[in-house]
C-alpha cells in the first residue's frame, strides 16, 4: 500500500526543489570537476573555466586504473576490488554484530559502569590518532594479524564501533519500551525480545550505520598501506595512492580510479536510502 | 455475581513497590476468582499500571508475593507467568502483519503450526479481522489496532489477561461497541481479566469485581454496585459517580424516634436527611459530626408528600437532553441534583427547589477519619 | 511466521555469518619467503623496476617480491615494519632519509669492500655515507634542470637573464616551476652561498644570501617572467600545452612527458652572464652571474638489517645498482637518471640530467633537514606575497626553525623505567577511587546482581573496545612523558606538556602559538559543525517529505561529497580555489568580482577550508537526520499541522525536539572529529598563509612527521587535545542540564 499522498502547497514544493536544486548543484560541482579529470587526455591547455568539460574526452585513464592496460592487470584489480569489498564489508559486519547488544544494552538496561562507559567511549573518539597508531601496529603484530585482511577489519573497526554504539543507542531509544515488554508477555525471553522485535524496528539506524561502518573502511589508505604488505591483498584506495607520486602526479587516473572507487558506495546507499522511509515504528504504538 | 465462588486465580498478597524513594504499591492484596473479571480504578497515577506490570513480572516488586494458579511466580520473569497483556499503548510489532503479531506468542511458545493457524483464524474471526490480517499496523485505524492488540491476547490460551486501558484512545461510540465485545469474548473464553480503566461506564459494566486502588493501598473492593452503593470512605465516594457525590457538613441527631443528620435545622435554607439506621447502626452517636454524601442522581425535586430534605436555591441549570442538572446552594454548600428532563425545562435559576432522597441513599462518614460510619 | 532480520531467516544468517568470516580469515597467512623489495616508484620507473628485477631472477633463480607502495605511507609504513621484523629485505628511496634510517637502525651497513666495487666516486658515495660509514647501493640522481621546448629556445639560454628576454608569441610566459615550494627554491639558495643546513648542523638559511634568493624570485614574479602559484601539476600542464618557453623540473618530468614538440634538457644556467641586457636600474655584470645549485638527491637501494644478513640480497642490490642490464632498463624504460652510465647508450635527455650533478648540492641528510622545508617555504611564500620583507622572512624562518628542533625543555632528566608504572599506576588509582566512591553510593552486590542482564551484551564490546582502541591510546598517551625520537626516547616527565602550556615560551597569543591555534580550532569547529548541522538538517527534512519528486536522484546525488574518497574531492576544491584558472574565481569573475587570491589571506584561505569541510561534511548530518526522522511518529506532526503550526514552527517546535536526542550523539561526535579534522587542512590550504589556518591536530602531525619527528611531543599535543575536548564536553554538557529545565518545560 502506497502511502497516503499529502496536499502540498505549490509554494512549498517550488521551495524544497529550489532548495534541493542549490545543495545538489553545491555537492556535485566539484564532482563534475574530477569527472572532467578523469576523461581528460592530459595536455589540455589550463584555462580559467566555469564548466567542467574534458577538451578531449578519453577512457583512457580508467582503462589504466582497472589494469586494461597490460596483462594481468585487470585481474589484479578485480582482485584488490574483492579487497576492498570483503574488509569494508567485514568492517560493517564486525562493527554493526559487535555495537548492537552494546547499544541495546546501554539504551535500555541499567548496569554499574553504564556511566562511566558511555564517557570512556566518548572520550576515546577526542583523541587524536597521532598518538595511538604505533601501539596498535605493536598490539596487531602480538595477535600475528600483520599483513592480514582480518587484522585490516579490525583496526576498522577500532574507528567503527564506538561510533556504532552511539548512533544504535540514539536509535534504540526512539523504539518504544512497549514493543519489547508485550514479546516478553508473550513469551519471549529478553534476548528474543531483542532478536525478534528491537532489531527489526531498529532495521534503518542499523542499515546506516553499517553504510558508515563500510565508508569508513572503504574509503581509508593510510593503515591499510601501512598493514598490509602484498599487492593481492591491496585495497582500492591503497592503488589509487599510488598514482600520486613524491614529485608528480598522474591526476587523470587518479581522478578515475576515485570515480569507480566510489562507484559501490553510491550504490550501496541507493540501496540503503530505502530504509530511510519515515514511519517504518509508526503504527505500532497509539503514539 | 455472574460466576459462582471459585478458586482464586491470580492472587496478590501484600505487594510493595517504590521507584526510588517514591512508594508506589504499599501493601496490595489482591484477589481474582478464576473466570472473573476484575476492574481496577483509581486517579490517574495512584499505580494501576504499575500493579499489571508486577503482575505482569514487567516490574520487580520490593515486598509481597504473586501467585497464579498454584505458583508463586513473584520472581519469575514475564515469560514464564503465563499472562497475557493488552497494553495502554497497543505496542503492535510494527514490523509485522497482523497475522504475524496475532501468531507472535505462540510461535515462541513453539506451538504446532496447525494449531497457531486455528487460533488465528478463530480470534480474528472473533474480532472481525479477518481482512486485515495481511495489513502492517500502520495501515490500521485505531479501532483496529485495539482489536488486533487484543486479538493478540486471545490468541493465547494465558492463565490470566492483563488490559492496560485499552479503550482509552477510541471514540465514544467505538468504546462503546469494543466495550461489549470484551464483556461477550470474556463470557465466550471464560478468561480470568484484569483490567484498568478511568471510564466509570466500562468499570461498573464490565467488573465482576470492582477494586479502587488509592494511595498505594486497595482502598475498596466487591461487586460494583456495591461499591458504588456503600463506598466505605469519603474518596471512594468522590471517586465513583459522575457529577460528583455532592458532600454536606451535618451533626447526627435522635428525633422523634428517629436518627437523621442535619445542619441548624431550625433554620431556613438547611437540611435534614433520614438515616440509614440498619446501615449506620453501629455509629450513630447524638450529636456526632458526620460528613453527608448525596450523590446528584439519588436526589430528585419532592412532590405531594416526599420527605423533604432541604430547598437548593438554584444557580444554575444543565439540560443534557434526556435530563439535567441543578447547580445551587444548599445550607451555604454547593449542591448538584439531577432534574429529569421535563424539570429541567421548568427549574429557574434563582429559584428554589424543595429536594427529596430515599433514606438508604445518603451516606455518612467521619470527617476526621474519612471513613464510612 | 517469518520474523525478519535484514531480511535473513535464522538459518540464513548463521551462514551470512559463516561466510564473512571466513572470507577474511581466507588467504592471509604468511607467504613463502622470497627478497622482498619495497619501492614507492609508480608508472615506468615501476616497470623499469620490475623488468630488472626479473633479469635477475632469471639468472639466479631466486624469487623477489615486489611492492610498490604509495608515497604518502612509506615513510610510515617503513618505520613501523623494519623495526618490528616486518620490514623488506630490500627497500628504495632517497638518500636523504638515511640520517633518520641510520638513527632508527632501519637500514644496514654495507661493507666498504661492496661499495667500492661500484661506486668509487662522486656524490652518490658521498649521499650514501654517514659518520663514515657506507649505506646502499646507488640506483638513480634526480635534480632540477631546465627544460625548454625548442620551439621558443631553439638553443641553450646563456643565462636565466636570457630566457626572459626571448621573444615568444603573445601569451607565452618565458618561465614555470613550482615557484612556491622549498625545493624549487633551493637552486637559487645555493647560488648566492647559503644553505638549508650548513656545515656544521646549524640552519643554513641566513643572512643576506638567503635573502637575496627571496628577492631574486620575487622579482621576477613582479617582472611576470615567470608563473606565479603554479604546482607541479600546472607545471607540466602548462609547458606540454605549450605555454610556458621552459621550465624547472627533474627527471620524474619527462616520465609522464609524451612530447608533442622538440625539447632540450639543460643544468639550469648562471642567473646573468655579461651579454645579457641589464634589468632597469642594474649594472652591466662583468662576469657570470651566481650559478644555481638545485638539490641532488640519490635514490638508493638499502638494505635492512634482516636483508642483509642474506647474500641474495646483496647481490640484488648489487645487480640493480651496477648490472649494465639494469641501467639500461631503468635508463631507457623508466628515463631514470642511473648513476653510473659507463658503456650504456643514454637518451639525450638523461644524459642531460646526468649532468646536473656536477653543479648540484648533494641534499643533506641529517634528520634536521626535515625541519628546515617548512620555515624556508614559508619564508618564501610571505616574500612572494609580498607580506614581508626578505630580511624580515629570513629571520623568522630562522626563528622558526629553531623552534622546531630545540628540545622541548632543559631540565635534570629524571630516571628511566618508572614513568609506564606511574601512568598505569595512576589510571589505576583513578579506576579504583572511581570504583569506590560508586560502590559506597549504593549497595554494589545488589547492583551488580542487577547489572547481570546487561554485562551479557555489552562485555564482548568492553573487552574489544578496551583492547583495541583504549590500550592503544593508553599507551600512546604514556609516550608523551618522553622526548626525542622513537628511537632514542628519554623520559621528561611533563615537560613537553609545559612547554605546550607555556607556548613554548613565546607570547601566548603570538603567531603561531598553542592558544591562538586554539581560537583558531574553535572558531574552525564551530563553524563547520553550525553549517554541518543546518544543512543537514534542512536537506534531511527536505527530502524526507512523503510527496516530494525526484528523491532518490536527489537523496543518490547530494551524498556525492561524502561517497567519494575525501582526499581527491579535498584537491579538487584546492584546485578550485586556485587564483588564476580556478573555477570560484571564474564564477566570481562573472559576477563582475576580481579574483581573489585564497590562500594569501587568512580570512579567505580559513574560508576556503571551510566551504570544503562544509562540503564534505554535511551529507553525513543529511543521512543522520533522515535516519534520525524515520523515527519520528507521523501523526505527531500531523497533530501539529492540526494545531495551526506553519511548517516553520512544526520544525522548530515539534521536529527539532523529537530530533535532538538521535541527532546529539552525532552532532557531538561530529565535533569532536571537526576538531580534530586535519587533513582539509593539509590539503586545501596546507597552513596558508603562513601557518594561520592550522589547526591543533595538524600541529601534533607536523611534530610527529614533518619536524624532528618527535612523537613524544606530538603524542602531548594529542593528550592536550583531548584534554580540552574532555573539559570543553563536559563544560557544555554542564550548561546544557543547566538550560535543558527551559527546554524540558516548553515540552
Ligand atoms: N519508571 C518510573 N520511575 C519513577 N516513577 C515512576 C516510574 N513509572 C511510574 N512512576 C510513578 O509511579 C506512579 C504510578 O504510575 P502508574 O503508571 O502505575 O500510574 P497509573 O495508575 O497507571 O496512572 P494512569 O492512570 O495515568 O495510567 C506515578 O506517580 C508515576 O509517576
Ligand atoms: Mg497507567
Amino acid at each position: 500500500m502506497s502511502p497516503p499522498k499529502e496536499r502540498v502547497p505549490l509554494w512549498v514544493s517550488i521551495g524544497s526543489h529550489t532548495v534541493l536544486a542549490a545543495a545538489t548543484l553545491f555537492a556535485v560541482y566539484p564532482v563534475l570537476w574530477v569527472i572532467s579529470l578523469a576523461f581528460s587526455a592530459g595536455g589540455d591547455a589550463p584555462e580559467p573555466r566555469v564548466v567542467p568539460f574534458p577538451a578531449h574526452p578519453t577512457l583512457e585513464n580508467f582503462k589504466q586504473f582497472v589494469g586494461l592496460d597490460h596483462a594481468g592487470g585487470f585481474a589484479l584489480f578485480l582482485g584488490q576490488l574483492g579487497n576492498s569489498l570483503i574488509v569494508s564489508l567485514a568492517t560493517a559486519l564486525v562493527a554493526v554484530v559487535i555495537a548492537t547488544p552494546a547499544s541495546y544494552a546501554l539504551a535500555r538496561l541499567p548496569f554499574f559502569g553504564k556511566e562511566g562507559a558511555l564517557r570512556t567511549l566518548f572520550a576515546t573518539q577526542m583523541f587524536p590518532a597521532v598518538a595511538s597508531a604505533v601501539p596498535l601496529y605493536v598490539l596487531l603484530e602480538h595477535l600475528h594479524l600483520l599483513d592480514a585482511r582480518s587484522g585490516l577489519v579490525l583496526v576498522y573497526a577500532t574507528t567503527a564501533i564506538p561510533f556504532a554504539i552511539f548512533q544504535l543507542k540514539g536509535a534504540i531509544e526512539t523504539i518504544p519500551v512497549d514493543l519489547e515488554e508485550a514479546a516478553m508477555v508473550d513469551g519471549a525471553t529478553r534476548f528474543q525480545a531483542f532478536v525478534k522485535v528491537v532489531l527489526p524496528a531498529a532495521r534503518p539506524a542499523i542499515a546506516v550505520t553499517a553504510l558508515f561502518a563500510f565508508m569508513s573502511a572503504w574509503n581509508e589508505f593510510i593503515l591499510a598501506a601501512t598493514l598490509l604488505s602484498r599487492k593481492s591483498a591491496f585495497t582500492l584506495p591503497i592503488v589509487l595512492q599510488s598514482y600520486v607520486g613524491e614529485h608528480l602526479a598522474n591526476w587523470g587516473v587518479f581522478a578515475a580510479g576515485a570515480l569507480l572507487v566510489s562507484a559501490p558506495v553510491m550504490i550501496l546507499f541507493y540501496i540503503v536510502q530505502r530504509q530511510l522511509i519515515s514511519g517504518l515504528t509508526a503504527g505500532g504504538v497509539k503514539g | 455475581m455472574a460466576h459462582p465462588p471459585a478458586k482464586d486465580r491470580c492472587v496478590a498478597r501484600g505487594v510493595t513497590k517504590a521507584y526510588g524513594n517514591n512508594p508506589i504499591l504499599r501493601g496490595i492484596d489482591l484477589q481474582i476468582p478464576e473466570g472473573s473479571f476484575a476492574v481496577l480504578v483509581g486517579p490517574s497515577g495512584c499505580g494501576k499500571s504499575t500493579l499489571l506490570r508486577a503482575v505482569a513480572g514487567l516490574e520487580t516488586v520490593d515486598g509481597g508475593t504473586i501467585t497464579l494458579g498454584d505458583r508463586d511466580v513473584t520472581a519469575l520473569p514475564p515469560r514464564d507467568r503465563d499472562v497475557a497483556m493488552v497494553f495502554q499503548s497497543y505496542a503492535l510489532y510494527p514490523h509485522l502483519t497482523v497475522r504475524d503479531n496475532l501468531a507472535f506468542g505462540l510461535e515462541l511458545r513453539k506451538t504446532p503450526k496447525d494449531i497457531i493457524a486455528a487460533r488465528v483464524a478463530e480470534a480474528s474471526t472473533m474480532l472481525g479481522l479477518d481482512p486485515l490480517l495481511e495489513r502492517l499496523p500502520k495501515q490500521l485505524s485505531g479501532g483496529q489496532r485495539q482489536r488486533v492488540a487484543m486479538g493478540r491476547a486471545v490468541v493465547r490460551r494465558a492463565q490470566l489477561y492483563l488490559f492496560d486501558e485499552p479503550l482509552s484512545n477510541l471514540d465514544a461510540a467505538l468504546r462503546a461497541e469494543v466495550r461489549v465485545e470484551i464483556r461477550k469474548l470474556h463470557e465466550r473464553i471464560g478468561a480470568t481479566t484484569l483490567y484498568v480503566t478511568h471510564d466509570q461506564v466500562e468499570a461498573m459494566t464490565l467488573a465482576d469485581t470492582l477494586w479502587v486502588l488509592h494511595g498505594g493501598k486497595v482502598a475498596q473492593s466487591g461487586p460494583p454496585l456495591d461499591v458504588y452503593e456503600r463506598p466505605n470512605s469519603l474518596f471512594v465516594a468522590g471517586f465513583l459517580g459522575s457529577p460528583k457525590i455532592n458532600l454536606l457538613p451535618g451533626t447526627l441527631a435522635f428525633q422523634g424516634n428517629r436518627w437523621s443528620a442535619n445542619e441548624r435545622a431550625s433554620e431556613p435554607g438547611n437540611y435534614q436527611f433520614r438515616v440509614d439506621e440498619d446501615r449506620f447502626a453501629a455509629g450513630l452517636q447524638e450529636g456526632r459530626s458526620v460528613t453527608i454524601g448525596v450523590r446528584p442522581q439519588d436526589v430528585a425535586v419532592a412532590h405531594g408528600d416526599d420527605p423533604v430534605f432541604g430547598q437548593l436555591t438554584v444557580d444554575l441549570v444543565e439540560a443534557l437532553g434526556s435530563e439535567g442538572l441543578a447547580h445551587g446552594d444548599l445550607g451555604g454548600t454547593p449542591f448538584v441534583a439531577r432534574l429529569d428532563a421535563e424539570e429541567a425545562r421548568t427549574v429557574k435559576p434563582k429559584s428554589r427547589v424543595p429536594l427529596t432522597v430515599k433514606a438508604h441513599r445518603v451516606h455518612l462518614f467521619d470527617p476526621s477519619t474519612e471513613k464510612a460510619l | 511466521m517469518n520474523v525478519a532480520f535484514l531480511g535473513l531467516s535464522q538459518r540464513n544468517r548463521y551462514v551470512v555469518l559463516g561466510i564473512a568470516l571466513s572470507a577474511i580469515t581466507v588467504g592471509c597467512g604468511p607467504e613463502k619467503p622470497s627478497i622482498f623489495v619495497w619501492h614507492a616508484y609508480r608508472g615506468d620507473e615501476e616497470k623499469a623496476l620490475e623488468q630488472a628485477t626479473r633479469r635477475w631472477e632469471e639468472k639466479t633463480g631466486n624469487h623477489v617480491d615486489l611492492l610498490a607502495i604509495p608515497h604518502g605511507a612509506y615513510a610510515a609504513k617503513l618505520e613501523a615494519a623494519i623495526p618490528h621484523g616486518h620490514g623488506p629485505d630490500l627497500f628504495i628511496d632517497a638518500h636523504e632519509r638515511l640520517g633518520s634510517f641510520v638513527r632508527d637502525g632501519l637500514v644496514a651497513k654495507v661493507d666498504d669492500k661492496e661499495i667500492q666495487a661500484f661506486a668509487a666516486e662522486g656524490a652518490a658515495r658521498r649521499s650514501l655515507t654517514v659518520a663514515g660509514k657506507g649505506y646502499g647501493f646507488p640506483l638513480a640522481s634526480k635534480g632540477l634542470a631546465l627544460i625548454v621546448n625548442r620551439q621558443f629556445v631553439p638553443n641553450k639560454p646563456a643565462s636565466f637573464e636570457a630566457l626572459f628576454h626571448g621573444t615568444y608569441p603573445a601569451g607565452i610566459k618565458p618561465l614555470a616551476y613550482e615557484i612556491q615550494s622549498s625545493y624549487g627554491q633551493a637552486p637559487f639558495v645555493h647560488a648566492f652561498g647559503s644553505h638549508f643546513i650548513a656545515a656544521d648542523g646549524t640552519f643554513g638559511f641566513v643572512g643576506e644570501p638567503a635573502e637575496k634568493s627571496l628577492d631574486l624570485v620575487a622579482g621576477w614574479q613582479k617582472r611576470g617572467v615567470v608563473v606565479p602559484d603554479a604546482d607541479g601539476a600546472l607545471v607540466s600542464q602548462l609547458f606540454a600545452a605549450e605555454r610556458v618557453a621552459a621550465v624547472i623540473s627533474g627527471p620524474w618530468f619527462l616520465a609522464d612527458f609524451s612530447a608533442k614538440f622538440p625539447i632540450d634538457v639543460y643544468p639550469l644556467p648562471p642567473l646573468y652572464v655579461p651579454a645579457d641586457v641589464p634589468a632597469a636600474g642594474a649594472p652591466a655584470s662583468t662576469s657570470d652571474g651566481p650559478l644555481p645549485r638545485p638539490f641532488l638527491t640519490v635514490e638508493a637501494a638499502f638494505l635492512t638489517p634482516d636483508g642483509a644478513a642474506r647474500p641474495e640480497v646483496h647481490d640484488l642490490a648489487n645487480f640493480l645498482a651496477t648490472d649494465p642490464e639494469s641501467l639500461r632498463l631503468r635508463a631507457t624504460v623508466g628515463k631514470q637518471v642511473v648513476a653510473l652510465a659507463a658503456g650504456v647508450d643514454l637518451p639525450a635527455t638523461t644524459v642531460a640530467f646526468g649532468k646536473v650533478a656536477d653543479q648540484a648540492e648533494l641534499t643533506p641528510t641529517s634528520p634536521a633537514m626535515r625541519a628546515t622545508w617548512v620555515p624556508v617555504e614559508q619564508a618564501l611564500k610571505k616574500v612572494l606575497r609580498g607580506d614581508a620583507t626578505s630580511h624580515d622572512a629570513v629571520l623568522e624562518a630562522g626563528r622558526r626553525f629553531a623552534d622546531a628542533t630545540k628540545p622541548p625543555l632543559q631540565g635534570e632528566p629524571p630516571p628511566k623505567k618508572t614513568p609506564l608504572f606511574v601512568v598505569f599506576g595512576m589510571l589505576l588509582l583513578g579506576a579504583v577511587f572511581a570504583a569506590i566512591k560508586q560502590a559506597k553510593q549504593t549497595d554494589i552486590r545488589a547492583e551488580l546482581r542487577r547489572s547481570k542482564t546487561a554485562y551479557a551484551y555489552v562485555t564482548h564490546a568492553a573487552i574489544i573496545v578496551a583492547l583495541l582502541v583504549v590500550a592503544p591510546l593508553v599507551a600512546g598517551a604514556a609516550t608523551s612523558l618522553y622526548a626525542g625520537t622513537r628511537s632514542d626516547p628519554t623520559y621528561v616527565g611533563f615537560t613537553n606538556y609545559i612547554a605546550i602550556l607555556t607556548a613554548r615560551g613565546g607570547a601566548l597569543l603570538g603567531h603561531g602559538s598553542f592558544y591562538l591555534t586554539l581560537l583558531v580550532t574553535v572558531l574552525w569547529t564551530i563553524i563547520n559543525v553550525f553549517f554541518h548541522v543546518s544543512i543537514g538538517l534542512l536537506l534531511g527534512v527536505v527530502l524526507s517529505r512523503e510527496s516530494l519528486r525526484l528523491k532518490p536522484l536527489y537523496r543518490t546525488l547530494l551524498i556525492l561529497p561524502w561517497a567519494i574518497p575525501s582526499y581527491v574531492t579535498a584537491l579538487s576544491w584546492k584546485g578550485m580555489f586556485h587564483k588564476q584558472y580556478g573555477a570560484v574565481n571564474g564564477i566570481l569573475h562573472f559576477f563582475g568580482v576580481a579574483p581573489v587570491s585564497w590562500f594569501s589571506k587568512f580570512s579567505t584561505a580559513f574560508t576556503a577550508n571551510i566551504t570544503t569541510n562544509v562540503w564534505l561534511g554535511f551529507p553525513f548530518m543529511m543521512v543522520v537526520t533522515m535516519g534520525a526522522l524515520t523515527s519520528i511518529p507521523k501523526d505527531v506532526l500531523e497533530a501539529a499541522d492540526v494545531d495551526g503550526a506553519t511548517p516553520w514552527q512544526r520544525f522548530r517546535y515539534v521536529t527539532l525536539p523529537l530530533l535532538r536526542p538521535a541527532l546529539l550523539p552525532s552532532v557531538a561526535l561530529g565535533a569532536v572529529w571537526t576538531f580534530n579534522m586535519f587533513n582539509v587542512v593539509f590539503l586545501v590550504s596546507e597552513g596558508e598563509p603562513d601557518g594561520t589556518t592550522d589547526i591543533l591536530v595538524s600541529d601534533a602531525y607536523r611534530w610527529a612527521f614533518t619536524r624532528d619527528a618527535q612523537y613524544g611531543y606530538a603524542a602531548a599535543y594529542a593528550v592536550v587535545i583531548f584534554g580540552i575536548l574532555f573539559l570543553g564536553s563536559r563544560a557544555l554538557q554542564w550548561l546544557g542540564e543547566r538550560f535543558s529545565g527551559t527546554s524540558e518545560a516548553s515540552k
